[in-house]
């Protein structure tokens, strides 16, 4: 049966859409009460996302795990009453608009509106209404005016708790959401600004990692409050019947940007294939469609020709279907900018229940950003059929994402870090693929190969491209490489790497990359391939290699230029047998002179 | 003797400005930047407006350059080559994963300042703790050299892991460079710094053997030329951390010298907040394309320890000027989705805005603020005569497109380009957990004293600074320098007794190279040193510097006052605090020398008659356009409250003070704006 649960619905399918600009005079106070004003709305648009960017500073800046810090695995954003996306500081795009539905939730659990006061702080992170693990746990607060009469928003941030109590720190093969970790349905953690003692005392007893979580659990305050406070300042500024109304135009401007950008392109159907490798528990792959309808300025995204959700746990909750397709359109279509709830107007998402991109409960889902990061990389191919030089060729994929944990010999101290890594990226119409940080994480930095040194017991014995490994094209995909751990100390370390079976497919003529992977070598010499493995127990002395994949290529080989293929050459990105393989028209061009 | 010569070059206009300690006269120049060879703009001016006599008798020469800059930009400096651990070739290529652009999906990689060949791997390993793992393989570096001389290297940096904690690997491979005959530049990575993070160090250590020999080339080249001329000073040229070196310390950390411009306008800042004694101040510097904002605090611009060029890190003391694409040019127009939107593109100065009448048929802010007489009838003393109709005819069609008047998209586009600075310095305030409608504004650039009254209306400031000589401020900031030199060293211990000890030995350490040479390059003023600590809660990531109270380079403190110190500054910045145990991360040691004081003062003309012109211009504050006095600022006295509306005029720049806004100039010559009743 198909149930056509659309997430989002365009507001309507307008053929042409024409950026109504306001013509209603003067700025001044006085006006305010009339219609709204174009400047105004850029002045509101311009300080709500400064408000989200103070947010996020304060949350880099204090939190304690280098998952936030660094790896910015968390989502800051500003929403209104009607709980629509007023402004999203650079952070984790995978996240991008998930946080609607974790607010919707959380507020419902509470029994509406009408149970939250000023200075709550709401603990949300029951996966089918966050989207993602339980790890990824959502604080909101209410935001009020500043006679704390009228609610006028929320302020949230999801942030990636290293620990909160699954079968291991991270984890490839569970089985149900229960193994996963310990949930939170929107429970308040502060009550009119008051620590909810017994709730906190809760959180952290469930965690392997208190301290650390009680660090990051207040710098996910200290942002809340800011926002907060610029957002009260906002609207007590303009007036909430106005704030009200410009926001209308936000939304409105954001939805033209997109929706001028899908008028230009013509109106068809398109189906992307992927492959997964697993589902963590069984070998088999796991093949899935995404159809894209372009009509007139709308585009549909429909999941339901894939298989149902998996007894392992790649399965990707609503939220997170719906956030993959929306980063999708808006890195096409958004102009380079942070979206808003306009932005998502014109995307409507389509998901079967009970599959693969919407799973139902107790589903497993700890890895549900594996097939969301597929997803998007589906989306594009479906789109390269339409117009290649609209998209790039695919990527590695994937982020090579690594958990690890142990306990120092000397100190008896436990310790644990992770880190998602780059991969090499697909080429397009204007150039090579870099070597970076998947689009689903495109804000995200990995650590400092010294400060994990000094960090952990380790030594980082390389990272270094793999010659050969980026697919040949006009333009060729970004490298692959290699990089290596030599343990110091016994430690454990669960690799959730994905897409190491199909390899990065090139559009327009461009050749394909190659798949990620990585391996251990042991003390005694034996080796072993590993991609998705829970708490592997590594020896002192082991070696552990990330194989990162090299990204597609663009256009046809035979049209890349000779003076790119010699630099190639020269600088040992690419062997001499690959370049005779796959660019024999440079050396004819050799011969003939 | 205290009479000194400021030259900031910048890409367009080379800026003068002169210091007579006998008169006590500042005098300022502008000309035309030399682009090819900036040290002949910058002798002709001195010429002009300076003089050989005069030349003769200054006593300091300082000198911000685009010079280091405009090389890595232009990517035209020596032939790099790169000695690095066996198994990190491509640190300068996988980076830290990041991209300048997060929503952009084709965003691509400039070609890093060393191309692969020439990063050449060498075995051996330091660990993190400083032992040798791995011993240093000569026969690599051998290999590697033949590869360089065969390609024309002529300059070599060497970055092995963990050089940081033990640099031995790092000098060896010198030697044996050196012992095969190698006679070019070789910039070794923990000599750069002392600090760990190999990507960033390796950027900065080929960013430093990249701008070097062109750098010096060009410094030589100027101080010859000015020795010509009878100038027998002291030449410095300002660092991207704040303060002056000399033009030898420079030619050995060239990397320091990169960002100069617009530190000097932040180190102006800070002169004043010290005089007048201001807490937090920040800074408004606005120009033609960009808006640079620094906080100033406790009389010192806000430090950072890692700057960007071009999207290269750089590891090294770090003015916190932060700058958006907003100026005087900046571009009005509607975008994709129907809003009206100001920047960052500009309109440069070709064609420059549309009142240059020069064929731009953008409107740009300069346009708006003409046309709604913020900027009187448009003429200045220079002679330029800014064109009122192709500005109307700019804004008459924008406005068109939103069905707006060319007044109405006037005050739009004023309003929106500065919500956009004052965004900024809300940002930069609350980063320290200051409140910006506490601090004052200081405004200068050519476009600063325009805007202030509405980006403090927009931050809910109340009070603006207009130092003298706005227009020029930044190389009058120049004049002020200290004489700076700083060292860092990365050593990660728990905050106790011990780690004092051996902190205290490390920093003896490094005053000793900061000593050394230092006799010969200047006698005057008293030395001071500065020891800072990066601290942070065990397991954070971010550190807080922290300025213990310092002995002969020792510090001089214990754990306990150090912690006090230390959760104070993190209560302030953060709003909480926490009881974990702390660390050290870095240390910091700085060597400062104040240059002899200027004696600034206010020259004031005779009392003009205020009121006698007037010009209509819109006011924001009524909503309306209503007549302006306006008025030279050298005719306004000292002591004496003038109210607005007011246009105060100067010879390179001119300011706005809107209805509700009250001016007087205090004894040092500026310009205090506040609100009135």
């Amino acid at each position: 049966m198909l149930d056509r649960s659309a997430a989002v619905k365009p507001a309507a399918k307008q053929a042409k859409t024409q950026a109504t600009a306001q013509a209603d005079g003067p700025v001044d106070a006085a006006h305010r009460q009339g219609a709204v004003d174009v400047v105004d709305t850029e002045i509101i648009r311009h300080t709500l996302n400064s408000a989200a960017n103070q947010m996020k500073n304060a949350l880099v800046r204090s939190a304690f795990s280098p998952i936030i810090y660094e790896v910015l695995d968390f989502a800051v954003a500003l929403y209104d009453r009607k709980i629509r996306l007023l402004a999203q500081a650079p952070s984790l795009p995978l996240f991008m608009g998930t946080l609607s539905f974790c607010i919707e939730a959380a507020i419902k659990a509470l029994g509406g509106e009408g149970n939250i006061e000023p200075g709550d702080v709401i603990l949300y992170n029951w996966p089918f209404g966050t989207g993602a693990h339980a790890q990824d746990a959502a604080l909101i607060q209410p935001v009020f005016t500043s006679d704390n009469e009228h609610l006028i928003g929320y302020a949230v941030i999801k942030a990636h708790w290293l620990d909160i109590g699954a079968n291991t720190m991270y984890c490839t093969n569970t089985t149900d959401v229960y193994q996963e970790g310990t949930f939170f349905p929107g429970i308040k953690l502060y009550r009119k600004g008051e620590r909810v003692d017994d709730v906190y005392r809760c959180v952290l007893a469930n965690s392997r990692l208190p301290k650390v979580l009680a660090g990051d659990i207040k710098a996910q305050i200290g942002g809340l409050r800011i926002g907060a406070r610029e957002l009260t300042r906002i609207v007590d500024r303009f007036g909430r019947g106005y704030f009200e109304r410009t926001v209308e135009r936000i939304f409105d401007h954001g939805e033209a940007t997109v929706r001028s950008y899908f008028d230009k392109l013509p109106d068809g159907i398109y189906v992307g294939e992927g492959l997964m490798d697993n589902n963590g528990i069984d070998d088999k792959v796991i093949p899935f469609k995404v159809k894209l309808t372009i009509s007139g300025s709308a585009v549909c995204l429909d999941f339901s020709d894939c298989p149902d959700s998996q007894p392992g746990p790649v399965n990707c909750p609503l939220a997170t279907t719906v956030s993959a397709s929306r980063i999708a359109i808006s890195m096409l279509a958004g102009g380079n900018e942070a979206p808003t709830e306009g932005h998502f107007r014109a995307v409507e998402v389509i998901t079967r229940k009970g599959s693969l991109f919407d799973p139902q409960p107790p589903a497993p889902c700890f890895l549900y950003g594996w097939p969301a990061m597929q997803a998007i990389e589906v989306i594009y191919q479906a789109l390269s059929k339409l117009a290649p030089e609209a998209v790039p060729a695919c990527s590695g994929g994937d982020i090579c994402s690594l958990v690890w944990w142990g306990t120092r010999e000397k100190t008896g101290e436990p310790w644990a870090d992770g880190s998602p890594f780059p991969v090499g990226h697909g080429a397009h119409a204007h150039g090579d693929g870099v070597t970076m940080m998947h689009v689903a994480e495109s804000a995200t930095r990995f650590a400092s190969l010294e400060v994990m040194e000094a960090r952990n017991p380790w030594l980082v014995e390389g990272c270094e491209f793999n010659p050969d490994s980026c697919g040949a094209g006009r333009h060729r995909g970004g490298l692959g490489y290699d990089l290596s751990y030599r343990l110091l100390e016994d430690a454990y370390v669960t690799p959730a790497i994905e897409r190491t079976v199909a390899a990065p497919w090139g559009i327009a003529g461009g050749r394909d990359g190659t798949p990620n992977g990585a391996s251990v070598k042991y003390p005694d010499g034996s080796e072993r391939r590993v991609a998705k493995a829970t708490a592997m127990r590594l020896p002192k002395g082991a070696l552990f290699t990330i194989h990162a994949g090299g990204g597609a290529g663009y256009g046809p080989p035979g049209e890349r230029p000779a003076e790119d293929v010699q630099r190639d050459l020269e600088g040992g990105y690419i062997t001499e047998a690959y370049a005779q393989r796959h660019y024999p028209h440079v050396f004819e061009c050799r011969f003939d002179q | 003797m205290s009479t000194r010569i400021g030259i900031d070059v910048g890409g367009t206009f080379t800026d003068l400005i002169f210091y007579d300690e006998a008169s006590g006269a500042t005098r300022i120049a502008k000309a035309p930047t030399t682009a090819d060879s900036p040290d002949k703009g910058c002798m002709s001016v001195i010429k002009e407006a300076v003089g050989e006599d005069r030349l003769a008798s200054a006593e300091f020469f300082l000198h911000g350059t685009t010079v280091g800059l405009n090389a890595i930009l232009e990517r035209k400096g020596s032939a790099v080559g790169l000695l690095c651990t066996r198994g990190f070739r491509d640190l300068l290529e996988i980076r830290r994963g990041d991209r300048a652009e997060m929503y952009n999906l084709f965003w691509q990689l400039k070609d890093p300042i060393v191309s692969r060949r020439f990063r050449l791997p060498v075995a051996g390993r330091i660990m993190a703790d400083g032992s040798e793992r791995a011993p240093l393989s000569i026969a690599d570096i051998h290999a590697a050299f033949r590869v360089f001389e065969r390609h024309g290297i002529d300059s070599i940096a060497i970055c092995f892991m963990n050089a940081y904690a033990n640099p031995r690997h790092e000098l060896d491979a010198e030697q044996a460079l050196r012992s095969l005959g190698f006679a070019g530049n070789i910039s070794l990575s923990h000599r750069v710094s002392g600090e760990y993070h190999e990507y960033e160090r390796t950027s900065t250590s080929v960013i430093d053997a990249f701008v070097k020999a062109r750098l010096n080339n060009y410094l030589q080249r100027l101080k010859a030329q000015l020795s010509d001329c009878g100038f027998s000073g002291m030449c410095l040229i300002t660092r991207s951390g704040g303060g002056a070196m000399t033009f030898d310390e420079a030619s050995a950390r060239s990397f320091e010298t990169l960002m100069s411009g617009p530190v000097a306008g932040a180190e102006g800042a800070a002169e004043i907040a010290r005089r007048m004694g201001i807490e937090h101040l920040i800074s408004a510097d606005v120009g033609g394309t960009s808006f640079d904002a620094c906080l100033i605090s406790q009389g010192r611009p806000k430090l950072l320890f890692e700057g960007r060029i071009d999207g290269m890190p750089l590891q090294t003391p770090w003015v916190d000027v932060r700058s958006i694409g907003a100026g005087g040019g900046s571009l009005a127009y509607i975008d994709r989705g129907g809003l009206l939107r100001v920047g960052p593109q500009s309109a440069g100065a070709a064609p420059g805005p549309a009142c240059y009448g020069q064929g731009g048929a953008a409107p740009c802010v300069t346009d708006a603020a003409l046309w709604l007489g913020m900027l009187g009838d448009g003429r200045f003393e220079s002679g330029l005569k800014l064109n009122v109709e192709c500005a109307q005819a700019a804004l008459t069609a924008l406005g068109g497109k939103l069905q707006v008047s060319a007044d109405d998209v006037s005050r739009g586009i004023m309003q929106i380009a500065c919500t956009t600075m004052a965004n900024t310095i809300k940002e930069i305030a609350l980063e320290d957990g200051l409140d910006p409608r506490q601090m004052p504004l200081l405004a200068f650039g050519g476009a600063g004293p325009l805007l202030a009254t509405l980006i403090a209306g927009e931050l809910d400031s109340a009070q603006i600074i207009v130092p003298l000589h706005a227009g020029n401020f930044s190389a009058w900031g120049m004049l002020g320098s200290d004489l700076v030199r700083s060292l860092s060293r990365t050593r990660i211990m728990p905050l106790t007794e011990n780690a004092l000890e051996e902190a205290s030995k490390n920093f003896a350490d490094l005053f000793k190279q900061l000593d050394e040479g230092l006799e010969k390059s200047t006698q005057t003023g008293t030395l001071k040193r500065e020891i800072g600590l990066e601290m942070r809660f065990i397991g954070q990531e971010h550190t807080l510097t922290v300025m213990p109270p310092c002995d002969h380079g020792r510090i001089a403190s214990d754990p306990a006052a150090l912690r006090t110190l230390f959760l104070a500054q993190y209560a302030s910045t953060f709003g909480m605090s926490m009881d974990d145990p702390l660390e050290i991360v870095s240390l910091r040691a700085t060597l400062r020398r104040a240059l002899p004081a200027r004696n600034v003062t206010a020259t004031v003309s005779s009392a003009g008659d205020v009121g006698a012109q007037t010009f209509d211009a819109y006011s924001f504050a009524q909503g309306r356009r209503v007549s302006f006095s306006v008025v030279d600022r050298a005719a306004l006295l000292i002591g004496t409250v003038y109210e607005g509306p007011m246009i105060v005029r100067e010879a390179t720049t001119s300011s706005y003070i809107d209805a509700g806004y009250k001016v007087e100039i205090d004894a040092h010559g500026c310009m205090m704006i506040g609100r009135t009743g």
